[in-house]
């Protein structure tokens, strides 16, 4: 049997960068992917199956076939339907495939207990850690990712360090017109950062303003990912090993605690086994817990971590208030990626609701889902309205959303199915439970700043969506492997080692106590870079 | 699958919800293509249904005027389909007109307006239309 320095489960986010850390610092690292290894033409731009429009399937894994989930009123989901709270599954996962925002949590997203105190029934709670604490990790993560953006602009946050190290991307249309609108109420103004090359960067090209950017994969690469950055380097350092099309069964460990390797199943059913110094998880915040639940021994027959009942719990991701406005004017001129001005106004500090969260424009929106979802109610479906409707106004309209920082519930959660299994044979996660409803209060406070910047920016209609009470999760996961001091109430301690366990971790979206009002991928990067720097540094 | 006449009055249904003006219709532009792929596909749980549905339309236009549906004039047809959206039909539907009807514009439109590789939007003149743009 083989046997490494590191093993790593996932190739997202945390694990790609985890594999660049470790391989750069010469230790011989097993790299397992359940998705595959793609080429760019492998990811197809199919308007109907694909991360934003998962309409019948996806782009960016997982399969259709053999991948269910089930909820709490009995039903399978399948990995495109409504509730299974997918990311994706392929070398780089989710930054593949992302719309690139590259987020710094604000100082106040890591004490929102503190600041907002406890609600009744949530499990909101402080990170152990602070912005301080991330900081230069985020700085790290901006330099070595690739980021574009504008750090004076980011007035809602302590003064940068460092610049971001390429500017921000030339404003569109629709950036110009919602620009004009924060002007117009006052508000703070800022072009979104992204993991967006606005020049060369790193040995690839600038953006090319396509109109396939969320969702999809770049076609020039000029959207940094883990693919393209750090597990790039840490194949080309020939310290890591990738093994793509694999599926991880179970953590192994011994009766002293002591994690000796992972089994896998590949696609072709056959089964593998490595060893290993330490494991690290990075699956994911739903398929994280589901492994650590899924390795249960005598010792922990719960489940690894989970000798206090928290693994899988506190699952959280983002409510998405959305508003779309129609303009006199057209807003859409095919310049991508679309999105690009945001404000913070909003993040902390409103009366009466709990945190906040910022606000965009949104990426350019494929033709399909502008007829499905931002069509005006009162406009006929069908017959030549509806068809003079697209012609004239698909590109007169706009949107503004934004991700609502969650109050998490401890009933929210991940546990394992005890029937159903997958197509390899192993229990799938079972979801259950919603966010805390004050999430819905703060969701309602921002759709109606949301429709406010809609109106400054000069639609003369608006309308939208305001989110329910729900189970969240999704492209955004987070949560499930707290992150604290206290074993009784986390799973891993602020350097993401598991309690209880020398050598597992867990580097992904799964440890964030609380998920802030942001994209989270930055700082799934920010403290995985702490985590796995620890770790060299300690061995 | 479908009959020739059940296919006819598939078309005409089609184009219908999209209709042909200075550009391309429902069925010119590949809507059926699209429909008919992806009965053998995602929505192989339709197969059966999709028949019913025409022929049922095929009564409603007997019930209601004595002719074919196709043999309608297309304001005759609007205004019929216009009933069958609201569920005041005529003749004995097999599935509830209402829903069958709000899935059918559904699959309409996915096949004007989504990518060409899903076998509608022919050559992507939906895309034109509306001004979307593909470079790079």
């Amino acid at each position: 049997m083989s046997h490494y320095d590191a093993i790593i489960v996932g190739a997202g986010a945390g694990g790609g960068v985890a594999a660049g850390v470790l391989a750069r610092e010469g230790k011989r690292v097993l790299l397992l992917e359940r998705g595959p290894h793609s080429e760019f033409a492998q990811v197809p731009r199919d308007h109907l199956r694909n991360q934003r429009m998962s309409f019948y399937g996806h782009n960016a894994g997982p399969d259709v076939d053999g991948n269910p989930r089930t909820l709490e009123d009995g039903s399978i989901v399948l990995p495109h339907e409504r509730g299974y709270q997918n990311n994706a599954a392929m070398v780089g996962g989710g930054t593949r495939v992302f719309g690139a925002q590259a987020w710094r949590f604000m100082p106040q997203d890591f004490h929102m207990a503190s600041t907002y105190g406890v609600p009744e029934g949530s499990s909101l709670a402080d990170w152990p850690i602070d912005y301080e604490v991330l900081e230069p990790w985020y700085e790290r993560a901006e330099w070595e990712i690739g980021v574009s953006g504008t750090d004076s602009a980011m007035t809602h946050l302590p003064p940068y360090k460092r610049p971001y190290p390429m500017p921000s991307l030339a404003p569109n249309t629709s950036m110009r017109t919602h620009l004009k609108g924060l002007e117009n109420l006052g508000w703070q103004a800022l072009p979104m950062p992204q993991f967006i090359n606005s020049e060369d960067y790193n040995g690839r090209q600038a953006c090319i303003r396509c109109q396939h950017c969320v969702g999809f994969a770049c076609p020039v690469e000029a959207k940094n990912g883990t693919h393209n950055t750090t597990i790039a380097a840490a194949l080309r350092s020939g310290k890591c090993e990738l093994k793509s099309g694999v599926m991880v069964e179970r953590i192994d460990c011994d009766d002293g605690g002591r994690v000796r390797g992972v089994k896998w199943i590949d696609n072709g059913g056959r089964r593998g086994s490595a060893t290993a110094e330490i494991v690290i998880v990075s699956a994911g915040a739903v398929e994280s817990a589901r492994l650590l639940l899924n390795s249960a021994t005598t010792r922990e027959p719960q489940g690894l971590g989970n000798h206090s009942d928290q693994v899988g719990r506190h699952l959280q991701g983002h409510y998405y208030p959305m508003v779309i406005g129609l303009f006199p004017e057209r807003m859409m001129d095919n310049q991508g990626p679309g999105g690009g001005v945001a404000t913070c106004q909003f993040n902390h500090g409103n009366p009466d609701v709990i945190g906040g969260g910022m606000l965009a424009d949104d990426f350019i929106v494929l033709p399909i889902i502008s007829w499905k979802m931002y069509a005006p109610r009162d406009i006929p479906r069908w017959g030549h309205a509806a068809k003079q409707f697209m012609r004239d106004k698909y590109r007169c309209l706009g949107d503004i959303k934004g991700p609502v920082h969650e109050i998490p519930s401890p009933d929210g959660r991940v546990t394992l199915d005890p029937k159903v299994r997958d197509k390899f044979g192993i229990p799938v996660a079972h979801l259950s439970g919603t966010t805390h409803p004050e999430t819905v209060r703060t969701a309602s406070f921002m759709y109606e700043r949301a429709e406010e910047w809609m109106r400054a920016s000069g639609a003369q209609k608006v309308w939208g969506y305001r989110p329910d009470l729900r189970l969240s999760g999704g492209q955004h996961q987070a949560g499930t492997c707290r992150m604290g001091e206290d074993p009784a109430q986390s799973v891993v301690d602020p350097w993401q080692r598991v309690h209880g366990h020398d050598n597992l971790f867990v580097l992904d979206g799964s440890v964030h106590v609380t998920n802030g009002g942001f994209n989270p991928v930055l700082t799934i990067m920010a403290t995985s870079w702490r985590a796995a720097e620890r770790i060299v540094e300690q061995w | 699958m479908f009959s020739d006449q059940q296919l006819r009055t598939l078309h005409a249904a089609i184009d219908r919800v999209i209709p042909p003006d200075d550009f391309p219709g429902g069925v010119e532009a590949g809507v059926a293509d699209y429909l008919l792929r992806q009965l053998g596909r995602d929505l192989a749980h339709l197969a059966q249904d999709y028949p019913r549905f025409t022929d049922a339309l095929e009564a409603e236009a007997q019930a209601a005027h004595g002719q074919a549906f196709v043999a309608l004039g297309d304001a005759q047809q609007y205004a019929l389909l216009a009933l069958v959206e609201r569920g005041e039909v005529q003749a004995v539907w097999p599935l509830d007109p209402a829903t069958f009807f709000a899935q059918f514009i559904e699959h309409c439109a996915e096949g004007y307006y989504s990518d060409p590789g899903n076998g509608g939007n022919r050559d992507g003149v939906a895309w034109r239309m509306i001004g979307y743009e593909v470079n790079g």
